[in-house]
């Protein structure tokens, strides 16, 4: 089953991936044993924001750059307010990367 | 920073992730429990000095216990009192010495038990005394990539603010990474040897010192007669310049007269050439260039070199700049003079660039989700997302759902 890696970049998944590159370079871990960590943890992630978290955000910004690739879209606000159930952020830039939802039905 | 829920979210993902690779670790020859156990340990070590998650973990109830004092929400860790670290493999205190730096995974490769040293200078207070140093094989001490914290009392280690990777080992970016790197003399590499070289010299500094360091292992230089060019009384001939040539040669040549031929006869060529070039007169004019305004101007000043092809040249020729034409075998740039004669306009796209790039790692702001449906409305955008994390002013925060509506 593909999964997104989508979320390696997160900082979890970044922890997760230096942890284990740490621990393969230093031979107690087998590269092979890391990527099945790591996809383990495509799904594990992408299970529980489906069903652990339940908040909204709108997001609203001047769109400075659009590019969809290979399924992907990529956006770069700028100056761009969120709004979440009781918080509220403003960035002056921010990258937005979303992938194609239907990819993992199908 | 994460609030408590996402701070729950990331301990279950850890949890799951961790139970559902355990049978791989464990059978079929795996690593075994204590590297499944050790992954999960620095793993979550990493999260909380990254803010993502907040300590002491509660993994009974699997729901944030009483907070007591969170270590980790907290960036900026004060070195003067001592560390409270109340798990066993939080021993991280060069974490707090060194700050994180981001996306820096091939650089750790801690090896067990070596270099616990810490830097020089460095605020020792907690690291090395703890004891549990012990158990966990070496790993507190790696640097945490990921913060977007400040540290900024981490700044305390002597100034050096930076660990690229690797925090556990300060050591090897402390010391001379080689005896080689040392020997190596500060000289200005722009000021090649004089063989074979045609254009590099521009603007190429004297430094009769240089003749000092020459003593050293000649393998470190690629070249070997560069030398002994200069024990020549210590002369680096310049061979840009227009008027320098005439002189220089001269000198050169009967310094050099007594050492190796072979390098004397490309000299004397190299220095002909370049008096020769500095002689040579234009007989053909300006080319007529159909894209370049400058011809259009009434050819009142004196080229010297071929007519300017530089596109970069605003209208008004440079009156006595000689020109560096490509067909020039030896173009005579005098470099000192650029800034005043012809304005490359090279800083002219800094600030664009900066634009993009200017913010440091730590507040790269950064979302990451799956999209249901993007549409276009003229210059309006919409978009509906799912399960997506955001990363922004160093937060963490999850979402189920979004919408997004930007104005291109």
């Amino acid at each position: 089953m593909a999964t997104f890696e989508l979320y390696r970049r997160s900082t979890i998944g970044m922890c997760l991936t230096e942890t284990l590159d740490e621990m393969v370079s230093s031979g107690i871990l087998s590269p092979e044993l890391a990527i099945q960590v790591l996809v383990q943890f495509d799904k594990s992630m992408t299970e529980a924001l489906e069903s652990q978290v339940k908040s909204k955000v709108s997001i609203k910004g001047h769109l400075h750059t659009y590019r969809f690739c290979d399924n992907v879209w990529t956006f770069i606000l700028q100056d761009a307010l969120f709004k979440g159930d009781e918080c509220q952020e403003t960035v002056g830039r921010v990258k937005i990367v979303a992938c194609d939802s239907k990819l993992l039905t199908q | 920073m994460a609030t408590s829920s996402t701070s729950n979210v990331y301990v279950h993902v850890i949890e799951d992730v961790v139970s559902k690779v355990r049978d791989e670790f464990i059978n079929n020859g795996g690593p075994g429990d204590s590297v499944l156990n050790e992954l999960q340990g620095l793993w979550e070590l990493k999260m909380m000095q990254a803010g993502a998650i907040l300590g002491p973990i509660d993994r009974s109830a699997m729901h944030k216990a009483a907070p007591g004092v969170p270590i980790t929400p907290n960036p900026v860790h004060d070195l003067n009192v001592p560390y409270e670290g109340t798990e066993e493999y939080e021993t991280p205190t060069a974490d707090l010495l060194f700050p994180p730096t981001p996306l820096q995974t091939p650089m750790q490769t801690p090896l067990p038990g070596t270099a616990r040293t810490p830097l020089p200078g460095t605020a020792q207070t907690p690291l090395p005394g703890t004891a549990d140093n012990s158990s966990f094989y070496n790993i507190p001490t790696g640097g945490t990539p990921i913060t977007p914290n400040e540290y900024s009392s981490a700044l305390d280690n002597g100034g050096v603010p930076e660990m690229k990777g690797g925090a556990g080992r300060p050591s090897p970016y402390m010391q001379p990474p080689s005896p080689w790197l040392n020997q190596r003399p500060p000289l200005d590499v722009n000021i090649a040897y004089v063989e074979g070289r045609e254009d590099g010299e521009r603007g190429a500094s004297h430094q009769p010192t240089t003749q000092d360091f020459f003593t050293l292992p000649s393998g470190k230089r690629k070249r070997e007669d560069f030398p002994p060019q200069y024990h020549t009384g210590g002369y680096i001939p310049q061979q840009d310049g227009a008027g320098d040539v005439l002189s220089d040669d001269l000198e050169v040549i009967q310094g050099s007269n007594t050492r190796y031929d072979s390098v004397n006869s490309n000299q004397q060529m190299f220095v002909l050439g370049g008096k020769l070039s500095s002689m040579i007169p234009q007989f053909d004019g300006p080319i007529p260039d159909p894209y370049d305004d400058v011809l259009s101007t009434p050819n009142i000043y004196n080229y010297q070199g071929v007519a300017n092809e530089d596109y970069n040249i605003v209208n008004t020729p440079a009156p006595n700049e000689i020109q560096a034409a490509t067909p020039a075998p030896l173009p005579l740039n005098d470099t000192g003079d650029d800034d005043e004669d012809e304005p490359l306009n090279e800083d002219d796209d800094d600030e664009l660039d900066d634009v993009d790039q200017g913010e440091d790692l730590n507040t790269t702001h950064l979302i990451l989700a799956q999209f249901d449906k993007v549409t276009r409305t003229k210059s309006r955008w919409k978009c509906t997302l799912k399960d997506g994390i955001m990363h922004i002013n160093n937060k963490d925060i999850l979402f189920n759902k979004a919408t997004g509506e930007f104005d291109f």
